[in-house]
């Protein structure tokens, strides 16, 4: 068994994530020493490493706690975690398409600005991002 | 009318759907355009149609249910498109 500290560098992690992990019900302690503090054995590590390598994948912790509860379900198959990955792929590459799209926008805006020493007054950049300001819908 | 359904490969529950609910859509739509796409083998075209969950089905360009419809929701979202088209 393991204090938070001893979990925390087994899993290079803070003991503040680690706290945080509980309350979002993450992991929690197998039990408690006799003066009260956690304690915590190999399978709270195992999930401490899920979590950071789902985390690396893109998932959110509320997806995370999903895929650790598919991971204790009996009646759950590989298939449902796949799912998830390819949802989670979709999502990655859609972001990818908005991101693509922003450095292009920027792109434009960097063509047009090409005198550097033009005041401020007549930058084409903050001319074209305050247009858009004016062209967004108010929320 | 093109029906586009994006599915997960090993589903077999989706598969048995696909078949009540393609049957259904060529009894109900005349000339019904039925595609089930393997999502792994259509990414580009399941991002480029704004697909983020599966299953996913898609109705002339349309996302429409991002999740698996029952068949008489699916049976009413088609004869709603064919009125539409009609007027």
């Amino acid at each position: 068994m393991f204090t938070i500290g001893k979990l925390a560098s087994l899993t290079s992690v803070s003991n503040d994530t680690l706290r945080y992990y509980e309350q979002e019900g993450l992991v929690e302690p197998a039990g408690k020493s006799p003066a009260g503090y956690r304690l915590y054995d190999k399978d709270s590590a195992r999930r401490i490493h899920f979590i950071k390598h789902a985390q690396n994948c893109g998932f959110t912790l509320a997806e995370i706690r999903e895929l650790l509860a598919l991971r204790g379900r009996d009646n759950a198959c590989c298939g449902d975690v796949r799912t998830r990955a390819i949802e989670k792929k979709l999502q990655i590459e859609h972001k990818i398409r908005a991101m693509k799209a922003m450095s292009k926008a920027l792109d434009q805006l960097i063509a047009e600005c090409a005198n550097e020493a033009q005041p401020v007054k007549e930058c084409t950049i903050i001319a074209a991002l305050e247009r858009a300001t004016v062209a967004a819908p108010v929320q | 009318m093109k029906v586009e359904i994006f599915y997960t490969p090993g589903c077999s529950e989706c598969v048995a759907a696909h078949a009540k609910l393609r049957a259904m859509a060529q009894e109900a739509v005349q000339e019904v355009e039925w595609r089930e796409l393997n999502i792994l083998e259509e990414l580009d075209h399941a991002v480029e149609l704004g697909v983020i969950t599966l299953p996913s089905i898609v109705i002339d360009g349309e996302l429409v249910f991002t999740s698996m419809p029952t068949v008489a929701q699916l049976r009413d979202a088609l004869i709603k498109r064919t009125k539409a088209r009609v007027s």
